[in-house]
């Protein structure tokens, strides 16, 4: 413990203390302006009730989308060698770069009704709007949680000793006999990790959802953009419904714990 | 029966065999990076024949000239793997049933022949253990009744006594060879240690380089 590494200069943790309070400081500001005691009325309130029931079902839907497109993708990336791999991987990591609104504008290019690329076929021919529609915040959710999901499995994948499998198939088990009963067991630490990443991550959702879905009450607003309507009108009820996502998302870090925080592995 | 006659090619390495085994174990002896493993894997179809061609009993199961490769899992073998390879997600009896239930054994009828078997290799006490808590010796306990209980027409053993202490060698060896005589198969037993492989197999052959 003296060795020259671990003597931490003076400004050095004088930073980290600050780095702590910067970190903290919004929590406390947070919970300092929660009305307490209207707390339960604010939460059973009507918008609000409204924005978490679509948060929860849209992201929910979403981690799902997210799950079907990207383990084949995070698979093809992790096992595959074919051209283009740097190109398709590239195109995986865009939606964590780009800015959200970017990827609402870019999403109403593609499925917008009048205009997108497959928005227009999808309305003539089966009156389907994606625009201003729950479905339409599925899809933005998805398209900004499945980089997530796709790192999170890719590396999961990639770190499987793959003797496993082939001592599975010399055994006598199919490809898919050995992905369900082999890969997917082993794979299951990422695949928990990459979830609860997804999920947050479309729960959090909130520019490509206003620019795509739009922010109609009881049909697209999800809770982020509930607090961010209700700020002016109803401050009260945007701290109450902060709070709700604050819970969640610490939930959330108490799940991941072991993998993020170093709980027990330290 | 196994009949190898061609090149054995994984990665860098590169060798030619000439292989007969009939109903008898035959011991591989070489020095290490001789291709002995590669040759078990190539048999296994793990990695495929550079050219040439496998048969496994009268099949012909690889022959890149012919255009003929078929998968490991239809080639029914037992191997042991040099690491052993055991799942770390299931216990010892969940890895030694493994090939029955692939075979559509009943999952209880798998489970009691998997106990029994385990017990006549002496880790039934480690029956329930998940395999990344047992021993050495314990997991090639276990890789060893892997390999045997599924009834294999063929049976590859890579170092199977490696890591079983010099005590209990005698007793796990006979009982390697009472299945194998059983089986009535074509075995193949690799190992670096000859005095091993003269006291399991039927005969010899020596790849030293």
């Amino acid at each position: 413990m003296n060795s020259v590494s671990s003597r931490t200069p003076r400004f050095v943790r004088i930073g980290a203390l600050l780095g702590v309070a910067f970190l903290a400081l919004p929590i406390v500001g947070l919970l300092k302006r929660v009305a307490w005691s209207t707390l339960c009325r604010q939460l059973t309130d009507v918008a609000t009730r409204d924005a978490m029931r679509i948060s929860l079902y849209a992201s929910v839907c979403a981690t799902v989308l997210a799950l079907v497109l990207g383990l084949p993708l995070a698979w093809c990336l992790a096992r595959m060698q074919f051209s283009g791999r740097r190109f398709v991987r590239a195109l995986v990591l865009l939606p964590m770069v780009l800015p959200p609104v970017v990827g609402g504008v870019a999403l109403l290019g593609a499925y917008g009704k009048s205009n997108g690329l497959l928005g227009g076929l999808l309305n003539s021919l089966f009156g389907i709007q994606l625009t201003y529609s729950l479905w339409g915040v599925i899809i933005a959710e998805t398209f900004v949680a499945l980089p997530f999901l796709v790192l999170s499995l890719e590396g999961g994948l990639r770190s499987i000793d793959v003797k496993y499998e082939e001592s599975a198939a010399v055994m006598g088990a199919t490809s898919f006999t050995r992905f369900m009963r082999v890969t997917l067991p082993l794979l299951k630490p990422s695949l928990v990790a990459g979830l609860m990443l997804a999920w947050a991550r479309a729960l959090g959702e909130f520019g490509a959802t206003i620019t795509f879905a739009g922010n109609i009450q009881g049909r697209t607003q999800t809770a982020p953009l509930a607090v961010y309507t209700m700020l002016e009108s109803n401050p009260e009820g945007a701290y109450a419904l902060s709070f709700l996502l604050v819970a969640i998302s610490v939930g959330l870090l108490v799940g991941l714990r072991d993998r993020w925080i170093g709980g027990s592995s330290q | 029966m196994i009949s190898l006659h061609g090149t054995v090619e994984v990665g860098s390495f590169s060798r030619e065999f000439s292989i007969d085994v009939g109903n008898e174990i035959v011991g591989m002896f070489g020095a290490n990076g001789s291709g002995k493993t590669s040759v078990l894997r190539t048999i296994a179809g793990l990695c495929p024949l550079g050219n040439g061609e496998l048969k496994l009993g009268d099949d012909l199961v690889d022959a890149p000239a012919k255009n003929m490769f078929v998968l490991p899992e239809m080639r029914n073998i037992g191997m042991v793997f040099q690491d052993h390879s055991l799942f770390p997600f299931m216990t010892a009896v969940d890895n030694a049933a493994f090939p029955l239930l692939m075979r559509g054994v009943k999952r209880t009828a798998a489970v009691k022949m998997a106990a029994e078997m385990l017990e006549q290799f002496g880790v039934a006490h480690v029956a329930q253990h998940m395999a990344p808590t047992l021993s050495g010796g314990q997991s090639q306990r276990v890789a060893i009744v892997r390999a045997l209980i599924g009834s294999p027409s063929a049976v590859l053993l890579d170092e199977p006594l490696s890591a079983i202490d010099e005590a209990s060698r005698e007793g796990v060896r006979n009982h390697i060879r009472e299945h194998l005589v059983r089986l009535g198969v074509s075995a193949i037993v690799v190992s670096h240690d000859r005095a091993e492989l003269d006291h399991l197999c039927t005969r010899i052959e020596n790849y030293t380089r």
